[in-house]
């Protein structure tokens, strides 16, 4: 008797650790009719932007009774968040809101898990229109509206006054070419110290990848034919501007081909005084000043003046888990991304001003004559252009990116590394390769 | 004492007993090991296998298509590259991380001054978590501005481009991979050398054997079924290489540090190819399940061998 005792206490007590670990993973979702409700916040920052953004977050519970957010990184950073949320997806526990890369948007929202919020964004509490149209068009998937946008980013280029002064060449115009900036990289590139023009990512992926669109749009190319049935990169714009390219990583030698996964040694490098240009965008602005580099910041160069840049936003992704946290969700992100909080969060973090109406306070105004390079940023929110919302993006990126590198490294000319990437792309488009 | 019992016939087994054996309560006491092996291994292996039979991105509903997903791996160029690449390392890594250890344990294994810090210091870069391996290696390894180049140009070698030359980089791969595991090869093989009895060493230096001789003929047949271990146990570890790639390379430069395993990921998790993934995985899986059974067949050959030679003799 003991014995079948003692077997029926494993047993319970097995029974009770397995409830326990499903419980935990998916409690916090209380529904309680009395009782506020409680929702799950993945913000997947650190430092100063994970600072800036749990202390909006204390102060949303403070002043809201009927709903609790739960914050946490997510357990990953923003590069990782897809692998996780696919994860949790896949598992069926997942949280209510995440920080989801804009690359990345296509295939979560693949998902029906993730809401659809075309008709909520009709509202006019979202003041939807009062986003940037780039962030607009790249929170929106197939037509619908799937995601909100979290942070508003594109590429310029960030100079280091003390080396340009050095090598006395004049600080770059607004009205500068793609000619002008090879010129200056190539005089600033010093092999003796170990000192670059300019740098390009080279691990591969969309880091490689999207800082050749703009170089692309502004010769009136496009990544896609108008149907989106094909790729368009390997027309003679593509082809015009990866040899430009290729030439100042071959040729003239100024171009330090950057092979750390993350990308960061660039930055680094910058920081150190040992390299004379990165193209980034206003996220890097915290680390140089830290740094105590004197710097200044241009937009990008052009072709036959033309200066389009690329917007890289990311973006809220809001999943349901049942309509009453759905709605609290998106109470807590109308109130976060409202103007009194994007003000507060740009303040914080020297991001950019997610709203039109942010960049028009006074504040603001105040605030980004302090910091050198934001207006730059900031002047070219409104004509950023997005790219394509595709469940296939992040694999034609990779196939661009691998031709990239082919060409950085002197393997292939900039013509051959287009036409591969493009068959991969055709082929990646037409659905045929990989199975499923 | 010695009354003499009759036999009686035992009662026929309960049901419980039939099910539950002897001694039901020794369920309990498996039951959680049991629980977890079944649901940490084998659910989810079997679930990989199903999830390689379909069309599925792990979060839109599947569709079954068969082995589809297998027959379009055979046409794939990446993954035979990938299956390339990962031969290649294994044909390096295992060979060189045995023969690189034993000779680093036959070196340790002697009375010498501070031999406890030597030890630990070939031990130390095993217990390095590779994301570290990898920080550390993109430093000392950077083209421009790295340690290694800087020692090359003194010595007057060309810089290299190491991890960032495609022709270079899966060969860099296989000596940062040595540097972080041969310290396990070089443990194991320590301790089976001190397990070799000293009598065996004296009887053979009495009779006059060489140090080449003592290896050759006690050492290494001592050591036999440890090297057996390592030899399998590396194999596995290099086929299944992925945190150093992923930490070091990312797979890249051009696809050249790609491996089965990453592929595998870029499969699943970039291109939500969730089911094209979980067969490429079982591919590889595959592929050790019959190293390991060629192993068996192999060594259960050679014992029959053995029984007929002896039978012979006798």
């Amino acid at each position: 008797m003991r014995r079948w005792l003692t077997a029926a206490l494993t047993l319970l007590l097995c029974g009770l650790a397995a409830a326990g670990c499903g419980g935990s993973d998916s409690g916090g979702g209380s529904t309680n009719a009395s009782g506020p409700v409680t929702i799950k916040f993945w913000h997947g920052q650190n430092d100063i932007t994970q600072k800036a953004l749990e202390r909006l977050v204390a102060q949303f519970n403070r002043t809201h009774s009927d709903v609790k957010v739960d914050v946490n990184s997510g357990g990953v950073l923003a590069d990782e968040m897809l692998t996780k949320l696919t994860a949790s997806l896949a598992g069926g526990t997942y949280p209510d809101v995440a920080y989801v890369f804009g690359s990345d948007l296509a295939n979560i929202s693949r998902s029906d898990k993730v809401q659809d919020l075309t008709d909520a964004v009709r509202a006019p509490a979202w003041r939807w229109d009062d986003f940037w149209p780039g962030e607009r068009e790249a929170a929106t998937v197939d037509g619908r509206v799937r995601a909100i946008p979290a942070l508003a980013d594109n590429l310029g280029i960030i100079y280091n006054k003390k080396l340009f002064d050095e090598a006395g060449v004049p600080y770059p115009s607004a009205d500068w070419s793609w000619d002008d900036f090879r010129t200056v990289a190539k005089k600033l590139t010093d092999a003796g110290k170990g000192q670059f023009g300019y740098s390009w990512p080279g691990a591969g992926g969309e880091d490689t990848t999207w800082r050749l669109w703009p170089m692309l749009w502004q010769q009136g190319g496009d990544i896609l034919s108008p149907d989106g049935k094909r790729v368009a990169f390997d027309s003679p714009a593509g082809v015009r501007a990866l040899q430009l390219v290729g030439d100042m990583a071959t040729q003239d030698k100024s171009i330090f081909v950057d092979s750390d996964p993350n990308g960061e040694r660039a930055i680094r490098l910058f920081q150190s005084g040992k390299l004379g240009m990165i193209e980034a965008g206003p996220w890097v602005l915290p680390d140089i000043i830290s740094a105590r580099v004197d710097y200044g910041a241009q937009r990008l160069p052009g072709f036959d003046g033309n200066h389009t840049t690329i917007s890289g936003s990311d973006n809220w992704v809001l999943f349901d888990n049942g309509d009453a946290r759905s709605r609290a969700t998106q109470e807590f992100i109308q109130w976060l991304t409202a103007q009194p909080q994007d003000l507060a969060w740009v303040l914080a973090t020297q991001s950019l001003p997610l709203r039109k109406s942010t960049s028009e306070t006074a504040a603001y105004k105040r605030y980004a004559k302090t910091i050198p390079g934001t207006q730059v940023f900031a002047q070219v929110l409104n004509t950023a252009r997005s790219r394509p919302s595709l469940e296939t993006y992040p694999q034609i990126s990779d196939a661009v990116a691998e031709g990239i590198v082919a060409v950085l490294l002197g393997r292939s000319s900039a013509q051959d590394a287009l036409d591969a990437a493009a068959q991969r792309g055709d082929a990646i488009l037409a659905g045929a390769g990989a199975g499923g | 004492m010695s009354t003499v019992v009759p036999t009686v016939t035992a009662p026929a087994p309960s049901w419980r007993r039939r099910v539950l054996g002897e001694h039901p309560s020794a369920w309990a006491f498996i039951l959680p090991s049991t629980i977890l092996i079944l649901g940490l291994n084998l659910v989810p292996m079997a679930w990989a296998f199903l999830l390689s039979l379909q069309r599925s991105d792990l979060v839109t509903p599947a569709e079954w298509i068969g082995f589809a997903n297998y027959k379009a791996l055979a046409h794939d160029s990446t993954f035979s590259s990938a299956v390339e690449h990962t031969i290649v390392y294994t044909a390096l890594f295992v060979p060189l991380s045995i023969v690189g250890g034993l000779a680093i344990a036959l070196m340790l294994n002697r009375r010498i001054r501070f031999i406890g810090v030597y030890r630990t210091l070939v031990f130390v870069p095993f217990i390095m978590s590779a994301a570290a391996q990898g920080v550390l290696f993109s430093f000392i390894l950077d083209p421009q501005y790295g340690a290694a180049n800087a020692v090359l140009h003194n010595i007057g070698i060309a810089r290299q481009g190491f991890i960032q030359d495609p022709g270079q980089a899966l060969y860099v791969l296989v000596a940062v991979g040595l540097w972080g595991g041969i310290g396990f090869c070089v443990i194991v093989l320590l301790a089976a050398l001190q397990d070799i009895p000293r009598e065996l060493m004296e009887a053979a230096s009495i009779d006059g054997a060489r140090r080449w001789a003592t290896l050759r003929k006690i050492v290494l047949p001592s050591l036999r079924p440890v090297l057996i271990f390592l030899l399998a146990w590396q194999t596995f570890q290099a086929l299944q290489l992925f945190d150093l790639v992923y930490a070091l390379s990312r797979g890249g430069p051009l696809g050249a540090t790609t491996v089965v395993v990453y592929y595998v990921y870029e499969q699943a998790f970039q291109f939500f190819h969730a089911g094209y993934g979980s067969a490429a995985a079982y591919v590889l899986a595959f592929a050790i399940f019959a190293l390991g059974g060629a192993r068996v067949v192999v060594s259960a050959a050679r014992r029959r061998r053995r029984v007929a030679r002896t039978g012979v003799a006798a």
